[in-house]
């Protein structure tokens, strides 16, 4: 009880349990969709993409949650464009190569910009002690547009996750509703670079969401569950990311993943 | 409650600008009945369904129906791992008229179960879809239709992919819908089911023939739809179009 009493006594793990708090929120909202619409390599591709802007942000003197939407926006926009003119290589085969080449400029830039080690680590990872009452403001903001989105196309993601424009009415699956699927997938995934890191987007985007998506049977339950396993990971791996002196990312994604597989084993033990 | 009537004049539409995928298409039909709509793959069935439902816009002719007509998508386009129980399906089809800043509450939930009920599924209405028969799926998605209160349905290969009791099933809840005032039109393959229904529409980037089976169904008249698709069995009383699938068009 004590280590926990300390803990919270302890601005910068208040602040980042708060964030841990609310991108469970996001994983509930956003991590759901992200798994039922199979978009798992476009939120890790936008990850990977901010990292350069990331890297450039702080010598330009530009915020770098503006950085990381101005460099996602242009991968998402790299894919739908590249997607239209090589369509032999397919969707996926086009987040790969951007991603490669955004991962590949970042290195390289940060090798010549800020020549830190240390400095990369904390994009590609997260940090604890880097979060503020800035990023907080901003999570929160995209969980408000994520709560607003889920109610004014919540059901147009559904009706188009479950066989496209099946349902026949003009206004349910249309392209709009899907832009906004996607940008509010990315902001999401720009707003958890500083606490897991571009890298490690996942292990709050999708690992919660698939895990609950073993043992749930409709979209709410899946919705309820994502949200209680992300918090459970994220304030699990924080602390355990001070306990053991590691970035948060891979302390979260560690837990995650270990959740994961238990979820697994008796999800098959279930079924035997 | 009573269907209204559909009318086509003189349609042309397509993808293209100045491509039309259908052209010179003209009919109707009232209010009670059924048309089957036969063709091959590309021969436009689909596009004809497109422009109906206000999704594609066309230059030429002239569309009259009162209300937007529900669309019966192929069961083989929904995601069977998809978490959503046939109730679920039922529902989607009240999403259009309840507004957006609106949960679906007891009204729209007595309208799905009610149109589950009129499809014979309303003993399945919790089961996952994913875990329900070919035939049973395509009911279900006939249920999300009439949740639409729409007076015109339009059904997509309705009968692919289903066994014969399946298949006859579905034939006696299209029979009903018919008795019922509503008007349908029935994309399909299946040439002897449609000698069953009321009128055929046949479709090969133009229209062909239209009117009742008896007077439309005649050699020519496929041979002009299928083309190399027919074949002809035994003493070529009965005809086959064999088809490989594709919803492109």
């Amino acid at each position: 009880m004590d280590f926990f009493g300390r803990l919270l006594e302890l601005d910068f793990m208040r602040v980042a349990l708060l964030e841990g708090m609310l991108l469970s929120v996001l994983a509930g909202l956003l991590g759901t969709q992200v798994v039922l619409r199979r978009l798992a390599f476009f939120a890790h591709g936008v990850g990977a993409a901010a990292f350069p802007g990331l890297v450039l942000a702080d010598p330009a003197g530009v915020s770098p949650q503006v950085a990381a939407l101005a460099t996602g926006t242009l991968f998402a926009g790299g894919v739908r464009g590249l997607d239209r003119r090589l369509a032999r290589v397919g969707t996926d085969g086009v987040t790969a190569l951007l991603l490669v080449a955004a991962l590949a400029i970042g290195i390289v830039l940060a090798s010549d910009v800020l020549g830190s080690g240390a400095a990369v680590d904390q994009l590609l990872f997260g940090t604890l002690v880097g979060l503020s009452s800035v990023d907080l403001l901003a999570t929160a903001m995209v969980c408000v547009a994520a709560i607003l989105g889920q109610q004014a196309c919540g059901r147009a993601w559904l009706v188009a996750g479950f066989d496209g424009r099946g349902a026949g009415s003009p206004e349910l699956g249309s392209r709009s509703s899907e832009q906004v699927l996607l940008v509010l997938i990315a902001l999401a995934v720009i707003v958890s670079i500083k606490a897991v890191g571009a890298l490690l987007v996942a292990a709050l985007l999708v690992v919660p969401a698939a895990t609950a998506r073993l043992f749930t049977s409709s979209v709410r339950s899946l919705r309820r569950a994502t949200f209680a396993i992300s918090s459970v990971e994220a304030i699990g791996g924080t602390v355990l990311a001070y306990a053991l002196d590691v970035p948060p990312g891979p302390a979260i994604a560690t837990l995650a993943s270990g959740c994961f597989l238990v979820a697994v084993l008796v999800s098959i033990g279930r079924s035997a | 409650m009573t269907a209204r009537r559909i009318a086509v004049s003189d349609l042309s539409a397509g993808y293209l600008s100045g491509v039309p995928a259908i052209s010179e298409v003209t009919f109707s039909a009232d209010p009670g009945s059924i048309v089957a709509v036969l063709g091959p793959n590309g021969g436009g069935k689909t596009t004809l369904f497109k422009a109906l439902l206000g999704q594609l816009p066309f230059s030429i002719g002239e569309i009259s129906i009162d209300r937007t007509p529900a669309y019966v998508s192929q069961t083989e386009r929904a995601r069977l791992d998809f978490p959503v129980s046939a109730l679920d399906v039922a529902l989607m089809g009240t999403y259009g008229r309840t507004p957006w800043y609106r949960r679906t509450g007891r009204g729209e939930r007595d309208a799905a179960a009610s149109a589950l009920e009129q499809v014979g599924l309303l003993d399945v209405a919790d089961q996952l879809f994913g875990s329900l028969s070919g035939g049973q799926r395509q009911r279900v998605l006939i249920a999300r239709a009439l949740a639409q209160q729409a007076d015109v349905l339009l059904l997509d290969e309705p009968f692919s992919g289903v066994d014969h009791n399946s298949s006859e099933r579905i034939t006696s809840v299209l029979e009903q819908l018919r008795a019922n005032g509503r008007t349908l039109l029935v994309a399909t393959h299946d040439i002897e089911q449609a000698r069953a229904f009321d009128l055929v529409l046949c479709l090969n980037q133009r229209q062909i023939a239209f009117g009742a089976p008896a007077a439309v169904l005649d050699r020519r008249a496929l041979e002009l739809t299928y083309g190399a698709e027919l074949v002809l069995l035994d003493d070529g009383s009965q005809v086959v179009a064999v088809q490989h699938h594709s919803h492109d068009h």
